[in-house]
């Protein structure tokens, strides 16, 4: 099914096993994207992967399945009221730039390295993410649970937000006003993770908290718009070289789009912290997947020497852990969901 | 003020009902001040009897309130004066009850022709006129450079809400909550069968065509527009369905959704918030 170095693109076989596995991973990297704002596909890229999907196809059909969930997940979240769309629409614009520069990196690595190397970079990529931001998440979410009352916005979003430079925009659902010369790099950046590794929104969804100072509700929901908008003009150009696997698409769709309406209500149940709490959870576990993944690549280009007994097992691992960071985020998001939503029912029944 | 005649008035007049309230009919040898309250709509505003009754109130003045059809002649057969007539009769009852609980005296007059004339022509009658208060649909501009006195005009937004009760109604929906909440499940349940054979229709289509799908999808340039038009089109029917899905199975939002995102921001600056005066307020022009 998978060869180990494929310097052509190529696409796999579906049997029932994969058909199924791209519908839970879906359902639940869904789940995951429409309660953090992003992340179905930091779970689904390396989930392709393990099936044995190339890198760049996995990213492509990724991409293509991002942006109609991403659609879907911010009209359900704007009936909610937490959609800025405006600062959606602008971050998506300068993000879409990002995906441009991004994409261009993408394919200079998989014509200098092969397809190893590209998966190796996008390995890469994703373990510092992850655990750089990741930790930084997990550590406010912590602090913000045990402080008493809510917390003001975050001191740099604080200081960035007084300083007046042309030209000043104002967000009224996100509540803020501040300079586009700051939400332009925190755009640039999720635009070229999100053509790097799929998700942009582990920037973005932090970025839009600590640097631009918005709520987690409102980052996350916001990272949808921005989703999509990259989202939509990533696929064209990955679809412009062929890459994107529309079987692969439909089969994840059909789960996520579950997930994410799902996710999208759960939001409006949690507390705050809750959602940077599940996020930073999951990128922590993915990273240590991911980290178990590498051999396999540096095996490859030749950089290693791992038994081939070892690189089995530790493909496995890898696989697995990445199983429990799927099944860690769901359970948190739907116990969180059922028990705040019974808490409600028993309250509306007492009046 | 010297007493001027007014008899061409008489010819005119569509109401002369001088209406004051039993026992206290002004005695014009008193010189009692008046306001003249001036409207050329059928109805006059309540803001602006509110106003003149108040004001009325506080300076022990009586009001003259005078309703002036501008158009007496309109070519409808007298339709209009028909119907302002009526009009004026429920606005001046109104302005008398609205008076009486204040103890104020209220003269009304019927009158018609241009606005800034007959303020004239009155301001210099027998009555003591000390000043005019203009209602909605009035230029100032026309009265003050006719009336010797001074002319107030009474700015209101209250006005509005009388007319959006139909908005407001919505609230009293909250009651009949149960009945709604089980009408629109069936309502989803339908979508969700709709919408369900829609998608199965559309995945059935391409999973049955795999090679012919995965040949022309592929192929890059013109061609990727088909896989983002076939998942615009997924996103639509299946956004959908998952949509009515959950709500058919009664897992929808929090009801505490809105409060709770307004919660966690944080409070606007007092600066942005300036909350619109929408009490009654005079304008002077003398």
């Amino acid at each position: 099914m998978h060869g180990p170095v494929n310097e052509v693109i190529q696409f796999i076989d579906l049997n029932a096993f994969n058909i199924i596995f791209l519908f839970l991973v879906g359902f639940i990297g869904g789940l995951v994207s429409g309660f953090i704002g992003s992340g179905g596909a930091f779970v689904l890229t390396p989930a392709m992967m393990s099936l044995g999907v190339p890198g760049t196809v996995a990213v492509a059909s990724n991409m293509c399945h991002k942006f109609p969930k991403a659609l879907v997940g911010s009209i359900k979240r704007y009936k909610y009221g937490q959609v800025d769309i405006k600062l959606g629409l602008i971050m998506g614009v300068f993000a879409e730039l990002g995906v441009q520069v991004g994409i261009v990196l993408q394919r200079h690595i998989l014509e200098i390295w092969g397809q190893a190397g590209s998966n190796l970079y996008v390995s890469l990529v994703f373990v510092f993410v992850l655990v750089v931001v990741g930790s930084f998440v997990m550590r406010d979410a912590v602090q913000m649970k045990h402080a008493v009352g809510n917390s003001a916005s975050p001191p740099i979003a604080k200081r960035l937000q007084k300083i007046e430079l042309w030209p000043m925009l104002t967000f009224k659902t996100a509540n803020l006003r501040i300079s586009l010369w700051f939400l332009v790099p925190v755009a640039l950046a999720t635009g070229m993770l999100a053509a790097t590794i799929a998700v942009g929104g582990f920037i973005g969804v932090p970025g839009l908290m600590y640097i631009i100072g918005a709520t987690s509700i409102v980052a996350s929901a916001t990272e949808l718009v921005i989703a999509f908008v990259m989202g939509l003009g990533g696929t064209l150009i990955w679809a412009y070289y062929g890459t994107v696997d529309i079987r692969l698409t439909l089969l994840i769709l059909a789960g996520s789009l579950f997930g994410v309406q799902l996710g999208a209500i759960g939001t409006t149940y949690v507390k705050e912290y809750m959602i940077k709490y599940v996020m930073a959870t999951i990128m922590l576990i993915v990273a240590v997947s991911r980290f178990f993944a590498m051999p396999k690549y540096l095996n490859a280009l030749h950089v290693t020497s791992f038994a081939d007994g070892n690189v089995t097992v530790m493909t496995q691992i890898s696989f697995g852990v990445m199983c429990l960071a799927l099944l860690t985020g769901a359970s948190i998001i739907l116990v969180s969901l059922f028990k705040a939503r019974s808490l409600e029912q028993a309250i509306a029944v007492r009046g | 003020m010297g007493p001027k005649d007014i008899k061409n008035r008489a010819g005119q007049s569509i109401v002369n009902d001088a209406i004051t309230n039993a026992g206290s009919s002004p005695s014009r040898q008193e010189k009692t001040s008046f306001i003249l309250v001036v409207t050329r709509n059928g109805h006059m505003a309540e803001a602006v009897m509110n106003y003149a009754v108040n004001v009325a109130d506080h300076l022990k003045y009586r009001i003259l309130a005078v309703h002036i059809d501008t158009l007496p002649f309109f070519g409808d057969g007298g339709k209009r004066s028909n119907l302002f007539t009526a009009a004026m009769e429920e606005s001046a009852l109104l302005f008398r009850e609205k008076a009486r609980a204040r103890d104020v005296v209220v003269e009304h007059l019927g009158e018609s022709g241009k606005v800034g004339k007959v303020v004239q022509r009155l301001c210099h009658s027998e009555k003591r006129i000390e000043f005019v208060v203009i209602d909605q649909g009035i230029r100032m501009g026309e009265v003050a450079a006719q009336s010797p006195v001074p002319v107030f005009s009474v700015i209101y937004t209250q006005a509005r809400t009388i007319h959006t009760n139909k908005a407001r109604s919505h609230k009293t929906l909250e009651k009949g909550e149960p009945s709604m909440s089980t009408t629109s499940r069936k309502r989803h349940v339908k979508n969700c069968f709709v919408f369900g054979a829609l998608t199965a229709g559309l995945y059935a289509a391409v999973f049955t065509n795999q090679n012919f799908v995965m040949t022309y999808f592929t192929k890059g340039g013109v061609y990727a527009l088909l896989p983002v038009a076939v998942v615009f089109a997924v996103s639509y029917l299946h956004g959908n369905f998952t949509s009515a899905f959950w709500s058919a199975l009664g897992i929808e939002g929090s009801k505490a959704t809105v409060r709770k995102s307004t919660d966690v921001r944080p409070t606007v600056p007092a600066s942005d918030a300036v909350r619109k005066d929408d009490r009654p307020r005079a304008q002077i022009s003398v």
